[in-house]
């Protein structure tokens, strides 16, 4: 195992001088082997990011907190195992980038935008490993030419004169260029056209292979999470909503969300009308939504009864399956 | 689909180009000339959905940016509605008329404003409201987008990439243009936000006659929302097709390969391309992708010949579709 996490609960405060919080992370539990990858679906506010921003302890401060569990890491040979939750904060940029790394959803916050593509992952490179300048440069350049942008011609090319497409591949040279032992990609093809998006996916499933990386990839797309995982995990208002084979969750979601997300998306099949109106989960996530007593997914459920009023736990399903609903026959 | 006006040119872009100069290379600091949108010409009709789609890089957002008037072109003309594109003429009211939402919702939303004030803008700089009523307005705004009302007093940087998107799509739709240029509206967001807003987008375009352009590089989306679709590679439009006539086998080699790719989001089908330059990790080498002489599509093509090096194809009308290859595949798989 690469990544154990085990009852992480990370808050986020309204209004910190009243001490008013939500967990934007409740009692989260799943750990990942070494070269396995996990996708975290969800929609857009369900907590996704900020669960990712806390395995690398990024989470906002002030505003936010990692009140209890722990993150456990270990590199792929064994050798090195740390509890990220337990490390004081002049030890975390020794473990960052190196032992565990992250592509951001939003390319602007790991983008330096007066900084020379070239140099800024040259300067990654050197932070943490001794070697000389025209080396890491060789290494900037493969990785960028890995991530199909012309290394030696963009090298000297600032953030604001690539497509978002391409500023969105740099990152991500950035971020596997140290080879780390677990990789959380928030998002990671998300502003990327059909070719490069798959050679991101290839890339990461080289890495996978090849290095043993263990990914935790963040994706609202279900057709990519399908198509580069080996187990999914439905997220929803900080919650794990169900979890278990990538296949069996796509083909057959147990639980009311992700049997609604899986009806959202427009297919490509015989039968299938285009401009038919699409499902849609009716209302919107709210933060309120992460505070209450209830099933976190009440408000918008198809399937609720008067059962759903308590706190769900994460039922068994069969064995490596999981859901949190007292509606599932 | 209403029938009436249903000829009438939208735009009409012709011999468009947009070149940047830029970066020297590492080894070499003479400046490149980048062809970001080269020598372009296409039409859209009024009632519409143009889509427009094409790889990373291909040029699909400097187009969008030329026909918001946001970048200046090289060379070429735009015509709306028969005039010549000028934002500066009051008579034409065009940034009224013609609104953009932008691929990135990151920043594209002023930071340091309240989401009614970001809403709220354009609807009252163009008059459509008045200032007191912004926000009233914005509320109602927020609910077309499916979003909660209370998120107006909220700061941009409190919402998550998909809320942010609904936001800057509120505020394209607050002034109720008639051509709306949708730059991957909805890339960013998640499934089910995606659903509603597609939902959206097609409710507003039938029950108001809008005219999209839609710019996307998810060919799942074009198949579903366009009537017709337009495909660049390397700053020029390789093949125009009504969308049955594209799925149901279209023209242009490169066209080809996209629609495979689409046909490799099954499980674990990754890497099955039918490009030359086959997508293999090891041997890319994203500097010889574009050919600069002849075909630009040369280098990855699998029906390439001799010809196509030195010469470079047009845009040529073959039946309801145009193709710009020298080759192309006859019509239907
Ligand atoms: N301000 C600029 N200065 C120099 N080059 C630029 C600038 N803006 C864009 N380019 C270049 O023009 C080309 C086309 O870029 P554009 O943003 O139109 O691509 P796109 O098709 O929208 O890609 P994506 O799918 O990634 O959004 C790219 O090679 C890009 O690097
Ligand atoms: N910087 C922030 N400050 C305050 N609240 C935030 C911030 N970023 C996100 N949130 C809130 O936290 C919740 C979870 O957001 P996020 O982790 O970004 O979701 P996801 O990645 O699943 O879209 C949302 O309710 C969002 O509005
Ligand atoms: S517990 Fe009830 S409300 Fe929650 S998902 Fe199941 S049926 Fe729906
Ligand atoms: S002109 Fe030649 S190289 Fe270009 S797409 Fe057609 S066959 Fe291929
Ligand atoms: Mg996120
Ligand atoms: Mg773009």
């Amino acid at each position: 195992m690469s990544l154990i996490i085990d009852n992480l609960t990370v808050r986020l405060y309204t209004d910190f001088k009243k001490k008013e919080f939500f967990n934007v992370a409740d009692s989260v539990s799943f750990s990942v082997q070494n070269g396995e990858i996990i996708a975290v679906v969800g929609e857009s506010g369900s907590g996704k990011s900020f669960l990712g921003l806390s395995l690398m302890r990024l989470n906002p401060p002030y505003i936010s907190e990692i009140s209890s569990g722990s993150i456990l890491i270990s590199d792929s040979g064994g050798f090195e195992k740390v509890d990220i939750v337990k490390l004081k904060e002049n030890q975390l940029s020794g473990v960052r980038g190196r032992l565990i790394s992250m592509i951001f959803q939003d390319p602007n916050v790991s983008l330096n935008p007066v900084i020379k593509i070239g140099e800024q992952i040259v300067e990654a490179i050197l932070a943490h490993k001794k070697m000389k300048k025209k080396d890491a440069c060789d290494i900037a350049i493969h990785y960028l030419e890995l991530m199909r942008i012309d290394g030696k011609a963009r090298f000297n090319s600032y953030p604001h004169e690539l497509s978002g497409g391409m500023r969105q591949r740099v990152m991500i040279a950035m971020a596997m260029v140290l080879e780390p032992a677990v990789l959380v990609a928030d998002e990671p093809t998300t502003a990327l056209d059909v070719k490069t998006s798959l050679q991101v996916l290839a890339l990461i499933e080289k890495m996978r292979f090849e290095k043993n990386v263990s990914v935790l990839f963040i994706t609202h797309d279900l057709s990519i999470a399908r198509n580069i995982s080996d187990k999914t995990l439905v997220f929803y208002a900080g919650q794990i909503m169900e979890y278990g084979l990538t296949e069996d969750i796509i083909n057959n979601p147990a639980h009311p969300y992700s049997i609604s997300l899986t009806k959202s998306v427009p297919g490509l099949s015989k039968d299938y009308a285009p401009r038919e109106r699409l499902f849609v989960i009716p209302g919107s996530l709210s933060q309120g939504d992460f505070k209450s007593g209830k099933c976190r997914f009440y408000n918008r459920c198809f399937k609720k009864t008067k059962e759903c009023l308590n706190e769900i736990p994460l039922l068994k399903l069969s064995s490596g399956r999981f859901a949190r609903c007292v509606n599932i026959i | 689909m209403m029938d009436n006006g249903k000829d009438s040119e939208v735009l009409s872009i012709n011999k468009l180009s947009k070149h940047y100069s830029g970066y020297g290379s590492l080894f070499n600091f003479k400046k490149n000339i980048i062809k970001a949108v080269d020598n372009v010409s296409f039409k859209v009709y009024k009632g519409d959905i143009f889509s427009i789609v094409g790889e990373t890089g291909c040029g699909k957002s400097t187009l969008s940016k030329l026909i918001l008037g946001l970048t200046n072109r090289s060379s070429g003309e735009i015509f709306y509605k028969g005039n010549i594109l000028n934002y500066n003429l009051k008579k034409l009211d065009l940034r009224k008329k013609i609104q953009i939402v932008f691929q990135d919702p990151y920043s594209s939303l002023n930071p340091k404003k309240k989401i009614y004030k970001i809403v709220s803008l354009p609807a009252i700089k163009n008059k459509t409201i008045k200032k007191k009523d912004a926000l009233q307005y914005s509320m109602q705004m927020l609910k077309k987008v499916g979003l909660d009302e209370n998120y107006v007093f909220k700061f941009p940087h409190e919402l998550s990439g998909g809320q942010r998107q609904r936001i800057s799509i509120a505020r394209s739709l607050s002034v109720n243009p008639e051509l709306l240029v949708l730059d991957e509206p909805v890339s960013a967001l998640d499934v089910s936000v995606s659903a509603q807003i597609l939902n959206l987008l097609l409710d507003l375009h039938e029950k108001n006659n809008l005219t999209y352009i839609f710019i996307t590089h998810d060919l799942r989306l074009v198949r579903h929302m366009a009537d017709k679709v337009c495909v660049m590679y390397g700053g020029k439009i390789m093949e125009i097709s009504p969308v049955d006539k594209f799925f149901d086998g279209p023209l242009h080699p490169y066209s080809r390969v996209l629609l495979e790719s689409i046909l490799a989001y099954g499980p674990k089908n990754i890497l099955q391309f039918a490009d030359a330059g086959n997508i293999n990790i090891n041997n890319i080498n994203a500097g010889i992708e574009k050919n600069s002489r002849g075909c630009v599509y040369y280098n990855l093509c699998s029906r390439r010949e001799v010809q196509c090096i030195n010469n470079e194809p047009e845009l040529k009308e073959n039946g309801d579709v145009q193709v710009n290859c020298f080759f192309p595949y006859y019509s239907s798989v």
